[in-house]
């Protein structure tokens, strides 16, 4: 059972990064069509259509089908529970990444909330 | 770019994305008990566990709620601060367990509480530093 336990953990693992990743993809590849201002229908739809030509936002769609497929193994294996709960560590990958990659600045807070996020995720991979 | 306060119908409509967030896995968690696959072991019973989940509808069903929670995620997002909108949108940390519990009858004890409580808090205190410098 506890290898199970490992192999299901690191298959959230997994699916966390792949998400990560996604969402790098699709923060970059948004940054690059600039400031985003008007709620006018005629500008979110060429929003999105030049979001779509975008490579890197094809790139995100396929991580995030990738993390899909990951996670309905792991809910074929696990409880949904405990899946969902070890998942929340895609807010440690995000920060890590935004901090590292995007260079935002991660203040203190941030890592405290993150923090707490992680000692969670240990008390529930305990039970 | 100062927002509005919330209001009854954003309450609302963040209420209705956790529950949406909620009934998304528990609609993938279906699709995944469908098929039995309890012993995936090698890559192509991968392939072949993969294949048998997308002829599942509950799959779709979850597709489409995680399209809808998108688009109705990104609507309350123009309209009131991500601090304010997640500590509330996280709740699904709670009604998930509440939903497995009750529909797959899976045990959550105490100290899977105490842990999913410090999530909840840890989500809360990274979503209070999002706010926007103004």
């Amino acid at each position: 059972m506890r290898s199970g336990l490992l192999l299901i953990f690191g298959l959230i693992v997994l699916t966390s990064i792949c998400d990560t990743i996604c969402q790098l993809f699709l923060k970059t590849s948004i940054n690059s069509l600039g400031e985003f201002s008007s709620r006018r229908l005629i500008n979110v739809l060429r929003f999105i259509l030049k979001l779509i030509l975008k490579p890197k936002a094809w790139i995100a769609l396929l991580f995030s089908t990738l993390s899909l497929c990951i996670w309905l193994i792991v809910l074929s294996k696990a409880d949904l529970n405990f899946a969902f709960s070890v998942d929340s560590m895609h807010y440690i990958f995000i920060a890590l990444a935004s901090g590292l990659i995007l260079k935002e600045k991660v203040g203190v807070l941030r890592w405290t909330g993150t923090s707490l996020i992680v000692a969670g995720i240990t008390f529930v991979m305990l039970t | 770019m100062s927002k509005k306060k919330i209001t009854l119908t954003i309450l609302l409509f963040l209420v209705f994305t956790d529950i949406l967030e909620t009934f998304t896995q528990f609609c993938f968690k279906k699709a995944a008990l469908a098929q039995s696959a309890s012993n995936i072991a090698d890559l192509s019973q991968v392939a072949a566990f993969l294949a048998d989940t997308v002829s599942s509808p509950f799959l779709w069903i979850g597709l489409l709620s995680v399209l809808s929670t998108f688009v109705i995620w990104s609507t309350i997002l123009s309209k009131i601060d991500l601090s304010v909108a997640v500590p509330i949108a996280s709740f699904s940390y709670i009604l998930v367990p509440i939903t497995s519990i009750i529909f797959f009858h899976e045990k959550v004890v105490l100290l899977r509480w105490i842990g999913i409580s410090f999530i909840l808090m840890g989500v809360i205190l990274v979503s209070l530093t999002s706010k926007e410098e103004k």
